[in-house]
């Protein structure tokens, strides 16, 4: 009986956490429009949001660049929510790249990040690259 | 005839022993334990958190050539459905655009709301029957990612606006 009572509980915990599919839904209302509902984009307008995210979130400055870029910032969501979306791509979507050691994005760090505008995304894209060592 | 009456008489018998034997084997407590196990997990699996924004909403109401229309609560433009297209399809010889505006209206059938993809169908002149403009949270053009003013026709072969279409995404809230 106990046992039994265990995995009720475990299956009530599991109802009642904020689940994934929030999650996804505020990717599909805010994001999925161009980057579309699984993240493929239309490149080179609407980036891919597939396996490179992995890579660059391994490069000085490029966490804070996936909050800063205008879709991220100007999003009309909480940096909370704005952090769960990115969190949700990543490992939605990034799963062949993304380190198994992978921190999560923290609503500090969003928060923090965001503060600063880009003026020229795409110049600060090239340059965080230039970074990259695989 | 005596064997066909032989035959009847041994499936009798062997019905009988049969279900003989599953009484001796089984209680009737343990067959309503396991029923009862059975009930409980069965009203305990939808709890768990499947990809519920799958699916589709359950029933729909109304006419999907009308304005009023549940699923076109921020369209601005003409109605595939009345252009020889449908709610999620372009009509013949419009290309639909990939990239698309994504909002939520609420299902007046079971009250809830829905995420709705505005694709634009693109290649061919404007139609000209069912010309509707609603706006629940639409946005001004200076927040483009949520304004129904601007045509979506991007990653097509022509910019040409002709219709647009409304296909249900999944339910916006689990």
């Amino acid at each position: 009986m106990q046992a039994f009572m265990r995995v009720i509980s475990i299956v009530m915990l599991l109802a009642v956490q904020p689940s994934l599919a929030d999650d996804r839904a505020d990717y599909l209302l805010h994001c999925g429009g161009c980057h579309l509902p699984d993240g493929r984009g239309t490149p080179p307008e609407v980036p891919s949001l597939r396996d490179e995210l992995g890579k660059i979130i391994t490069i000085q400055g490029g966490r804070d660049y996936l909050v800063q870029v205008p879709g991220s910032s100007q999003a009309p969501v909480s940096d909370l929510v704005l952090a769960n979306i990115i969190n949700w791509i990543l490992v939605k979507f990034n799963q062949q790249t993304l380190a198994d050691d992978f921190v999560p994005l923290s609503e500090n760090e969003v928060s923090n990040a965001r503060k600063f505008t880009l003026a020229d995304p795409l110049k600060r894209r090239d340059e965080i690259w230039a970074n990259y060592v695989d | 005839m005596k064997i066909i009456e032989s035959l009847l008489s041994r499936l009798d018998d062997m019905a009988c022993r049969s279900s003989r034997e599953i009484a001796q084997r089984s209680s009737r407590r343990r067959f309503i334990g396991k029923l009862g196990a059975l009930m409980v997990g069965a009203t305990a699996f939808p709890l768990l958190p499947v990809s519920r924004a799958n699916a589709e909403p359950p029933s729909e109401m109304g006419d999907p050539q009308s304005c009023d229309y549940w699923r076109y609560c921020a369209l601005g433009g003409t109605l595939c459905t009345c252009c020889g297209g449908s709610m999620t399809t372009c009509p013949p010889g419009a290309e639909p655009s990939p990239i698309s505006w994504v909002g939520t209206c609420l299902n007046p059938v079971d009250n809830k709301h829905y995420l709705i993809s505005y694709n634009d169908c693109c290649g061919k002149a404007i139609c000209g029957r069912c010309f509707c403009h609603r706006a629940e949270r639409d946005t001004p053009v200076y927040a483009p990612s949520k304004a129904n003013d601007i045509l979506w026709c991007f990653g097509t072969e022509s910019r040409t606006y002709h219709c647009t279409v409304a296909i249900v995404l999944g339910e916006a809230s689990a």
